[in-house]
């Protein structure tokens, strides 16, 4: 059921596997599933190479330093290994960019790919910071916590996603 | 815990994190911006997977082993505001941003530029958080919970939700079988615009 050979599991089965690294957090980490926190400690090293007042900036400082943002930074690392492990080990290796985009967007070029890809991913981070997380942190975990705010935040995901991908041809 | 075993931890949950994404197709930019036009519900149903199976696991630590909880904060501005902006971010980028470390792993080369924007993205956050947060300083009433508005202890209330969730995906699976949406996002890898790539070869003389 669990085969990393295997090509595909039922989106439940991959649920309940990523639910259950909460308890590791928790237990472990003291603290919940999240990613979005790693791109801002990746984000102060990098500025920290151009402006070396960085660690003076209280945001960046603690993101540079904390337990949890050390052990989040790995984890992000580890989802790339762990998509690496498993596409090869099932022969679904990805090239260039999704064909999806070709039919959403109409891009048929790398470069153009490229482009949309950076700006989209600036506005994502940019958005997960403004909220203080993303489909893991707000989503995974604080749904899990009950947390009030991170199922506005949720619900907000769902709104600015719905919206932006009906300006896109249907997939 | 040394920075050591934090790293390999961090490193081992990570891989199972990405295989689970890998595995799901939940990674895939058709599947995510799918999901947004409800031509696809393989996220949601990951999505509450594994919300219903946190729900659970934490109402047993918290219920019975007293396991502190660590939820955000509700300021109404900032997670309403950045929700939308993060929404219409996974649309452009057709990641989230864990996401987008499995897509680079599987081998997508623009999941690096969605990568790059996204550090860009926290630095200029970071830069900016003093205006940006005061703008967005309205309706903050700190780290409540559901638990915390009902007259019911946190154990009970997430298991009442876990049970509804997976009531409501029972019926979005008799309406919607993950196989036929597995199916579609498998027809997704192939392009059908340009005939190179897998599984095409040259016609004979």
């Amino acid at each position: 059921m669990l085969s990393l050979s295997k090509r595909h599991w039922s989106p439940y089965v991959a649920g309940i596997v990523i639910g259950l690294l909460q308890i590791p957090a928790f237990l472990l980490v003291d603290t919940a599933l999240g990613a979005s926190s790693s791109f801002v400690t990746a984000g102060a090293w990098v500025a920290s190479l151009f402006d070396a007042g960085v660690s003076d900036i209280a945001y960046f400082a603690k993101y540079m330093s904390a337990d949890k943002y050390i052990w989040q930074s790995a984890l992000v690392i580890g989802i790339a290994l762990g998509a690496w492990l498993s596409a090869r080990a099932s022969s679904s290796r990805r090239a260039t960019f999704s064909p999806a985009w070709t039919r959403l967007t109409g891009v048929t070029s790398l470069g153009s790919r490229l482009a949309l890809g950076f700006v989209g991913g600036f506005v994502l981070l940019l958005g997960a910071r403004i909220a203080g997380g993303c489909t893991s942190g707000h989503g995974i975990s604080g749904m899990a916590q009950l947390a009030v705010g991170s199922t506005v935040a949720v619900a907000a995901m769902f709104a600015g996603g719905i919206l932006t991908a009906a300006l896109m041809k249907k997939i | 815990m040394s920075i050591f075993w934090l790293v390999l931890l961090g490193l081992a949950m990570g891989a199972v994190f990405g295989v689970a994404l890998e595995k799901s197709r939940v990674m895939e930019p058709g599947v995510l911006v799918g999901q947004f036009q409800f031509r696809n519900f393989t996220m949601l149903k990951m999505f509450l997977a594994a919300t219903i199976t946190g729900l659970i696991a934490l109402a047993v630590l918290n219920g019975l082993f007293g396991v502190a909880l660590h939820p955000k904060s509700f300021a109404l501005g900032p997670v309403l505001i950045g929700g939308l902006i993060l929404g219409v971010g996974i649309a452009l980028a057709g990641a989230c941003p864990g996401t987008a470390l499995a897509q680079a792993g599987a081998g997508y080369r623009d999941a690096y530029a969605v990568i790059a924007g996204g550090i860009a993205g926290a630095i200029f956050y970071g830069y900016n958080i003093d205006w940006i947060g005061a703008a967005l300083s309205f309706g903050s009433y700190g780290k409540i919970t559901f638990a915390d508005l009902l007259p019911l202890p946190f154990w009970g209330l997430a298991l009442i939700l876990a049970a509804m969730l997976a009531a409501f995906l029972v019926v979005l699976e008799r309406l919607v079988p993950w196989q036929a949406d597995m199916d579609k996002a498998e027809a997704l890898l192939e392009h059908d615009a340009v005939p190179a790539g897998r599984g095409y070869s040259a016609p004979a003389e």
